[in-house]
């Protein structure tokens, strides 16, 4: 007690700076201490969760192959079959066990095809897995929304369409992504029908993304784009123009003429790249009378139009443009002169004095 | 002594190896698992298998490197079935060049790798 009572007084006697120091330092002291206590709680934690997780998701796999492997050449349920259902849905009462339970069922789903995968639906559903799913897509947090319709997505459980259908035009991206990819996924070029109600931008990536699902269907018959190209949401018109080239829709070209004139010039001007790959002659016509009046991106995009569809007609238009201040204009002007005249193409060429000119000749040459 | 084939089945998802061990055991093969292409390499130096069924994407060592270690170290001829991916097309080329026997994409149907590997094996 004295001993104590001397470093008190000792400690009372330093200078405040120092006091400061010592009680920094002890509270750091103390402060790591603790978070040594807390990590090593997390660690074990995290290693019984593991070990957990192990033991579970072996015990799952074996109930599943067991299902799999136990079902009779009648249709319906086996009494083994009904044993492994009635194991399961008492498992996944306990939202751990239930885990471990859909990411073994989807891990064999992705992996598999044919009757085994159509049981592994069936399973998914005679446990009741969809309507913890379900549940997901009433949740207030977007994530948990995404993640209930990816599940029924992996699963395909189509019946659940209109509940999916309600989270087209979320405020998050995450989910909408969920959404498109379910609907295609399921119902391919009919679960494009939901580009009808989409309010939301399509973003870049979205339109990779569904085009990739797409094309790895058997059955490559698209529906009539031609509403979607009408669309007042103009990401849906873009993607809309995508389709209509990869799957060589020559029947939408008059609509995609009466787009040249639509408010976007993003859309324009992909309109005309669209036409130029169906070498489209009304459309150059149109252009063509109207060029000055076009944006230079429409203009440049209009030369590329150009160079799939001239004719000898186009000589006067393109003399009037090889000295358009635009280099892409210039350029392809000279080039597709040099094929339609190369008479007129050479004598230009000797008459330019223009050394920036003279290196178009040049590069076109080579 | 076992009289039946063995099968090496190098799959790191291994629900689906527990899935096709059931399938192939209840028609009279051997099922050794590997869960990546190290245990499987082992089991294969150490079992001389009728059949190699290797995924291409593992830890540790790859599908790939199984292929090669078989053909160019050990030099047999065991025939190998490579499991893939979408996506992974030139993964499978290098895999035939390599020396694989045949493939198959995932996701596949079980009835339909029995039918290869009975031929194969047959």
């Amino acid at each position: 007690m004295n001993d104590f009572q001397y470093l008190i007084d000792y400690f009372k006697e330093y200078p405040i700076l120092i006091k400061m120091v010592w009680i920094f330092s002890g509270v750091l002291f103390v402060g790591i201490i603790v978070l040594i206590i807390i990590l090593k709680y997390l660690r074990s934690r995290l290693r019984i969760n593991g070990k957990l997780n192990k033991t579970y998701k072996e015990k799952y796999e074996s109930l599943l192959i067991n299902y799999l492997y136990s079902g009779t050449e009648e249709e319906g349920i086996s009494p083994d079959q009904q044993s492994v259902i009635n194991q399961l849905e008492i498992c996944i009462k306990d939202k751990f066990k239930r885990k471990i339970v859909i990411s073994s069922l989807v891990k064999l789903r992705n992996e598999i095809s044919g009757e085994v995968a159509n049981s592994i639906k069936n399973l998914y559903l005679q446990v009741g897995l969809n309507n913890f799913a379900l549940e997901k897509l009433k949740n207030k947090k977007w994530n948990i929304i995404a993640q209930g319709i990816k599940e029924f997505s992996e699963f395909q459980i189509e019946e659940i369409q209109n509940e999916v259908l309600k989270h087209l035009n979320h405020q998050r991206k995450e989910v909408r992504d969920e959404v498109q990819l379910y609907l295609v996924k399921l119902f391919n070029f009919e679960g494009l029908k939901f580009l009808n109600e989409l309010k939301m931008p399509l973003s870049e990536w979205d339109q990779i993304q569904l085009l990739e699902v797409l094309q790895r269907f058997k059955n490559q018959e698209i529906p009539d784009i031609t509403p979607w190209l009408k669309s007042s949401n103009d990401s849906v018109v873009l993607f809309a123009l995508k389709l209509s080239q990869i799957y060589n829709k020559f029947d939408v070209i008059e609509t995609l003429i009466k787009l040249l004139n639509h408010k976007n010039k993003i859309v324009r001007v992909r309109v005309i790249e669209t036409l130029s790959y169906f070498q489209d002659i009304e459309a150059k016509i149109i252009l063509k009378n109207k060029f000055d009046n076009l944006s230079l991106e429409e203009q440049i995009a209009f030369f590329k139009l150009l160079e799939n569809s001239f004719e000898n007609t186009d000589q006067k238009f393109l003399l009037k443009h090889i000295y358009h201040q635009n280099f892409e204009i210039k350029k392809t002007a000279l080039k597709i002169l040099k094929i339609l005249d190369t008479e007129k193409f050479n004598s230009l060429k000797d008459t330019s004095e223009d050394p920036s000119f003279v290196k178009i000749f040049n590069f076109i040459e080579n | 002594m076992s009289s039946k084939k063995k099968i090496v089945l190098a799959e790191d998802n291994s629900t689906l190896s527990l899935l096709l061990k059931f399938k192939l055991e209840r028609e009279g093969y051997e099922i050794l698992l590997a869960a990546d292409g190290k245990v499987a390499i082992e089991l294969i130096e150490q079992h001389q298998p009728s059949l190699i069924l290797t995924d291409i994407m593992m830890p540790f060592i790859s599908g790939l490197e199984v292929i090669s270690h078989v053909r160019n170290k050990l030099k047999i001829q065991t025939p190998i079935i490579v499991f893939s991916a979408a996506g992974q097309e030139e993964m499978v080329l290098k895999a035939f060049n390599l020396g694989a026997n045949d493939f198959m994409g995932k996701p596949f149907s079980p009835n339909e790798l029995l039918i290869r590997v009975k031929r194969i094996i047959n």
